[in-house]
């Protein structure tokens, strides 16, 4: 056998699946795209696998590592492609699901609906059993009883049971004898445990997160266990691995048994690649800006590492509305829906304002531009006629796109406005850019921080022609564009650790903390946890342990996240711990509390094995480097601080060199991606060959 | 600087979102800097950028809707008491004037004025509802506002940046928790910082003087959208009564709506007198809150509320009455009243609106405990119920829960934590929704218990709404169910008065209190409801097959 030479990742998005394969010697990095098949998703992956090693002139069996990161989680919950499942659950509270919190999102529509509970209120059933707050139980399960319920649940078909008992995050007691009552008469029926899935307090969410989990397992693990088969069958001989919501990765075995943690995982590979380059390029504060054909995502790097969050909200049935999705409880990084893609649809509003999306015209009929029937103007079509986009070079030019349909759809939209068709696609570029900015704004200001002194990495389809004026509208004067900013994420499978976060919750105020109980649950986490590390191959020795747990002022519900000392823990823990929180809280809040006591209601562990070392071929930066040897035309471009078109040179992004300097307006194309660099604005090629842009504020 | 192409649609899209973004920049630092549960949980608070006129421009859209209403009135009442020129930068206004602000003293304003260029260009306001105001915990036998806590008429909680040190000793010295209450009182404070340094920043940016051309704009276009909606109705006269449990006594609220061409006048005329006794008076500035909010749901729901919406809206209410209450009565407990009035409100509309009215509503509810745990920490907790939502005419009602509140519950498991009680049952009653052919939603029926290993008798504080009078559907849907209460299998709720104590006590283990909250009411003859729907309710047990016979004239 010989020695593994490369490692490959694959992102399957809603439109597009994307591929990076990377020389692990060499550092040079292949990228390929093809459609997402979404009947038949690993159909067109195995395809786009064969398509890129053939390319390149490697075997599967010069893969050292295969990585993964997919929609299909999330998919498989919006679109409740999932599978019918029952939940069991206290005497009494069947209906939690469906009353989940009890609030309205929103306070002016009187027709708001809520989204479905997962599980109807005849697949819900109730087991005579209790335990108290303090976890003492009072009442057990009994087998007979469970064995009738689970017999009628079968009966109509259920292929997969969720158990969420009250109380069970604090002893799960009930729901293990449940499990074992269950599985003694039917080993092979898939359960999700409320304890194992999201033991923490809240019994709502914590339910929600477990239903969600039961739903994906079987479909989740029929397409991991196929992924596997072909890739074994291609050639390959290692582990899949797949990518999770916190931004690290885990085995497939992992997957199959908590298919939630795959909820927005290719995302969090897009996020985990913006940290990635804030290590590369020195820069320790950045935000993301991952623009597609359907939505804006962005995440904050603060020191090198995407934030983090403890809860995510899933299946939105108003798309920019909190609380009108399911809540899950799982650790993911903070990602956050900031806007519209490419194909979001501009209109005017009862107000007679311009508005762009929530609609999209998705891939089918797609923007005017697309010539597919579309007759509404989308962002791609206001960025076509600004001459942001080269109608013959759209996706490497395997795809043209039509100036005159654009033109028609903006003209209707214009004059509705009192404007030409120029100046309303110039209010749409606007208005999406606005909306991004205004929204990543509140984001970082959540954290106290300044917009103006962060970096923004910009990637995606439609990120590089936006960041600039993004940036601008922040404050904020640097922006990178990585190279490959069309298939980043791919990209960021590959710096991912194998990592398990374990939680546990023991509500009570820090100075009453009953520290022996605390580092019984350390021991069972870490255990845990050293398990599924080792069964992923990770030495005992390369294992690393990060300690934390959610705290915040007593009556507070903003939780913050503080670092746990990793020797067993005492009284005389305590204050350190505290000082620390005050530390964090003065930092993130800019101000000192009064004498409100501290509480901590979750305490975590996060393994993790090494970081994957992931070396980008550097290039040498010649001192005469000059950007003209990839000048490849020009055209003429819309600038608002030019006070209309002005002619702009166009660089084919894969001729710059090392060292090359352009300065604005400029359009720089490459196959997947158009970066629009302003007037005034100036950009440099790096030694990596990505794009270090300067805002001119 | 009012030229019309300074607002094109583009432009003024992207300066009114800016507005809105400093509102929710307010809201994020509140939400996060607040530290008690009431503000911090059940969201009880809202933020509101105003112009140099005190008119409201912007709101943070998830803000108590009613703060919203009446923000502008604190503003307005600012500029009467201060001049501007004796406005500086640094100056924080505070009030929490039931009469002016939001209807009982726990809602306090924090006002502050904000400068550009050495001018005074508007204001940056919150209202939220602080943790305590001190008076009487026993709420349901005050007789006056002097007894329900402490009130502050409009003053300076800063002055040129420096804090007034009689203002935060009145706080130290008469609620309870000062601590708490400061803490969040400071959020307030930071929230109107930071919307302050927004709006110079956008003044900036884009090279305005002031707010005012803009606030002509946002208010402007508003005002049109909401006349051109009222225009779409039927002129007329709409009356409407409701009634509420008071006192033991019914309570009666009467609106008479008027719609003629652009404009709407509402009028109170003929609701009850102001009653002595339990805080269930509304001020007028509440009411009126009150009223604007459910016609700004009927007509305008994708606006964002501001002044303009309202100038086409008239309010009247005859002095001395529970609609516009007098000083000094007690208005504690006003949303015994005031949630009322939107049910109030769409009955009238129905027959003008057929096609986007709500049927009336289950409204929240909240059962409380307090006294002192086994190993001696005290504890008091809250637990927060939501009634059915009533249909609306374009389906089933939404779910249990606060409207028109935005709060949400608390959690059985840290109720229970906090409280040595133990909840038997929180679960959806069958055969409770009120039919219509859109049905409301169903009610829940939450059975209250005893902690076994917590000694003392436990009491149980609970003010029930609806327990006389259900949710009204409307177009033939039938009524919601009212509130039912069963201690030890003593029906309590069959005699309303018998409840004027306000809790129970569960003295053993296996006493039980089940309290089954109200549902909401239909919209529409159940028998016009698509068999698909009926089967489906039957087979998730919401709906019996008797009454899928018997009311919606199901023949499967």
């Amino acid at each position: 056998m010989t020695e593994p030479t490369h490692s490959l990742s694959i992102d399957i998005g809603g439109t597009f699946t994307d591929f990076t394969l990377l020389n692990i010697e060499s550092g040079e990095l292949n990228v390929h795209k093809v459609l997402t098949d979404p009947e038949n998703p690993t159909t067109a992956l195995m395809r786009g696998v064969a398509e890129l090693l053939e390319t390149v002139g490697i075997a599967a069996s010069a893969l050292q590592v295969v990585v993964h990161s997919t929609t299909l989680a999330t998919n498989a919950i919006i679109e409740r492609k999932g599978a019918k499942i029952a939940l069991l659950t206290t005497e009494g509270f069947r209906d939690v699901l469906e009353m989940r919190r009890e609030q309205i999102y929103d306070m002016h529509d009187l027709h708001a609906r809520y989204p479905d509970p997962i599980v109807p209120r005849s697949l819900r059933a109730e087991i005579s059993e209790r335990t108290d707050r303090d976890g003492n139980v009072f009442q057990a399960p009994n087998a007979e009883q469970s064995a009738t319920i689970v017999e009628g649940l079968l009966n109509q078909g259920v292929e997969a049971v969720a158990i969420s008992l009250l109380h069970s995050y604090k002893n799960p007691e009930n729901e293990q004898a449940l499990k074992e009552q269950i599985s003694n008469r039917h080993p092979d029926l898939p359960l999700s445990l409320s304890s194992e899935v999201a033991p923490v307090i809240n019994e709502y969410e914590r339910t929600s997160t477990t239903v969600a989990d039961t739903y994906i397992k079987p479909s989740v693990s029929r397409y991991i266990q196929s992924v596997e088969q072909e890739l074994a069958q291609e050639g390959y001989e290692g582990r899949l691995l797949v990518m999770h919501s916190a931004g690290g990765v885990m085995d497939a075995n992992a997957a199959m048994e908590r298919p939630i943690r795959m909820l927005e995982s290719g995302p969090a590979a897009g996020a985990l690649a913006a940290g990635f380059y804030s290590e590369l390029l020195g820069e320790p504060d950045l935000i993301s800006l991952d623009m597609g054909g359907t939505t804006a995502k962005t995440c904050v790097i603060e020191g090198g590492k995407p934030a983090q969050s403890n809860s995510i909200e899933v299946a939105r049935v108003h798309r920019f509305k909190i609380g009108s999705g399911l809540p899950i409880l799982i650790p993911v990084l903070d990602l956050i829906e900031i806007g519209s893609g490419g194909g979001s649809i501009a209109s005017l509003d009862n107000l007679g304002l311009l508005r762009v999306g929530p609609l999209s015209a998705g891939a089918s009929p797609g923007p005017a531009c697309y010539g597919l029937g579309g007759t509404q103007p989308t962002v791609t079509d206001a960025n076509l006629m600004l001459g942001y986009l080269n109608p013959e070079y759209f996706l490497g030019g395997r795809m043209t796109l039509d100036i005159d349909a654009a033109t028609s759809a903006m003209s209707s939209l214009g004059s509705d406005m009192g404007m030409d068709p120029i100046e309303a696609a110039w209010g749409i570029y606007n208005v999406v850019t606005e909306s991004m900015a205004a929204a990543a704004r509140i984001h970082i200001i959540g954290r106290n921080k300044d917009p103006r002194n962060y970096a923004i990495v910009a990637f995606g389809g439609a990120g590089p022609a936006h960041a600039c004026e993004v940036a601008r509208i922040l404050g904020a004067t640097r922006v990178v564009i990585p190279l490959g900013a069309g298939v980043t994420s791919a990209l960021g499978c590959l710096a991912a650790p194998l990592s398990f976060e374990s939680v546990r919750s023991l509500p009570g105020l820090l100075e009453t903390t009953d520290w022996e109980s605390v580092n019984g649950l350390y021991a069972e986490m870490e255990s845990w946890g050293r398990d599924m590390l080792a069964n992923s191959g990770v030495p005992e020795d390369q294992m690393r342990l990060t300690r934390t747990a959610d705290m915040r002022l007593v009556g507070q519900i903003h939780e913050i996240n503080v670092p746990i000392p990793d020797d067993t823990l005492a009284q005389t823990s305590a204050e350190g711990i505290e000082s620390d929180f005050h530390q964090i809280y003065q930092q993130l809040y800019s101000r000192r509390n009064l004498s409100i006591p501290i509480e901590v209601q979750n305490w975590r562990l996060l393994v993790s094995g090494p970081q994957p070392i992931l070396n980008l071929q550097e290039q040498i930066v010649e001192p005469n480097a000059d950007a003209r040897v990839a000048l490849n035309g020009s055209r003429p471009a819309y600038f608002a601080n030019a006070n209309g078109f002005v002619e702009c040179p166009v660089y084919h992004r894969y001729k710059l060199p090392a060292g090359a300097e352009i300065s604005g307006p400029a359009i720089i194309e490459e196959e997947e991606s158009t970066t629009i660099i302003r007037p005034g604005d100036s950009a440099s090629v790096d030694r990596w060959l990505n794009l270090l842009i300067r805002v001119n504020p | 600087m009012t030229n019309t192409t300074q607002f094109d649609p583009v432009s003024l899209e992207i300066m009114w979102s800016r507005m809105l973004n400093v509102a929710e920049e307010m809201w994020s630092t509140i939400l996060r800097t607040a530290v008690s549960t009431i503000i911090a949980s059940a969201n009880d608070f809202g933020c509101e950028v105003l112009d140099a006129e005190g008119r409201s421009l912007a709101h943070a859209y998830r803000s108590m809707p009613v703060f919203n209403m009446t923000m502008p009135n604190v503003a307005k009442e600012i500029l009467k008491k201060y001049p501007i020129e004796s406005m500086h930068p640094g100056d924080v206004y505070m009030t929490n004037d039931p009469w002016m602000c939001a209807g009982h003293l726990p809602d306090i304003a924090i006002v502050s004025p904000v400068f550009h260029q050495g001018r005074f260009v508007g204001f940056v306001g919150n209202i939220a509802n602080t943790s305590d105001i001190g008076g009487s915990l026993d709420t349901k036998r005050v007789t006056d506002s002097y007894e329900e806590g402490i009130f502050f008429p409009l003053c300076k909680l800063y002055d040129k940046g420096e804090p007034v040190e009689l203002a935060f000793d009145m706080f130290r010295w008469n609620v309870r928790g000062p601590d708490m209450v400061l803490t969040d009182i400071e959020a307030q404070v930071a929230a109107n910082q930071v919307g302050a340094r927004r709006i110079q920043d956008f003044l900036d940016e884009y090279q305005l003087e002031d707010l005012s051309a803009l606030s002509e704009a946002i208010r402007g276009r508003s005002e049109t959208a909401m006349r051109r909606a009222i225009t779409e109705l039927p002129d007329g006269v709409y009356t409407n009564e409701v009634f509420t449990d008071g006192m033991g006594d019914p309570l009666r609220i009467a609106v008479r709506i008027e719609i003629s061409g652009d404009e709407i006048s509402v009028d109170f005329d003929g609701s009850a007198p102001q009653i002595d006794r339990g805080g269930l008076n509304c001020t007028f500035i509440y009411s009126r809150g009150h009223t604007y909010y459910p016609l700004a749901c009927l007509l305008t729901p994708d606006v964002p509320v501001n002044e303009g919406c309202f100038e086409p809206i008239s309010v009247r209410a005859p002095e001395g009455t529970i609609i516009n209450a007098t000083f000094p009565i007690s208005v504690g407990s006003r949303t015994n009243t005031g949630w009322y009035i939107h049910g109030c409100i769409f009955g009238a509309l129905a027959k003008a609106l057929p096609d986007r009215i709500q049927s009336g509503n289950g409204l929240m509810s909240s059962i409380r405990t307090y006294g002192t745990e086994a190993d001696g920490r005290i504890f008091n907790a809250h637990l927060f119920v939501g009634g059915g939502r009533g249909a609306t005419s374009q389906g089933d009602g939404m779910g249990q829960n606060m409207f028109p509140s935005s709060a949400s519950n608390v959690p059985v498991e840290v109720f229970e934590l906090n409280s040595p009680t133990l909840i038997v049952a929180k679960e959806l009653i069958t055969d409770s929704a009120g039919a219509g052919r859109h049905r409301g939603a169903p009610a829940q029926r939450v059975i209250v218990g005893k902690l076994p290993s917590h000694p003392d008798p436990l009491n149980i504080y609970f003010h029930p709404n609806r327990l006389s009078f259900a949710p009204l559907g409307i177009f033939d849907g039938h009524p919601g169910t009212k509130t039912e209460v069963i201690h030890n299998g003593d029906v309590l709720s069959d005699d309303p008065s018998s409840m004027t104590n306000g809790y129970v006590t569960l003295e053993n283990s296996d006493d039980r209190l089940i309290l089954e909250f109200p549902s909401g009411a239909g919209v529409g003859d159940p028998t016009g409801r698509p068999s698909e729907l009926v089967d489906r309710d039957v087979k998730n047990g919401l709906v019996s097959e008797e009454s899928a016979k018997s009311k919606y004239g199901h023949d499967d």
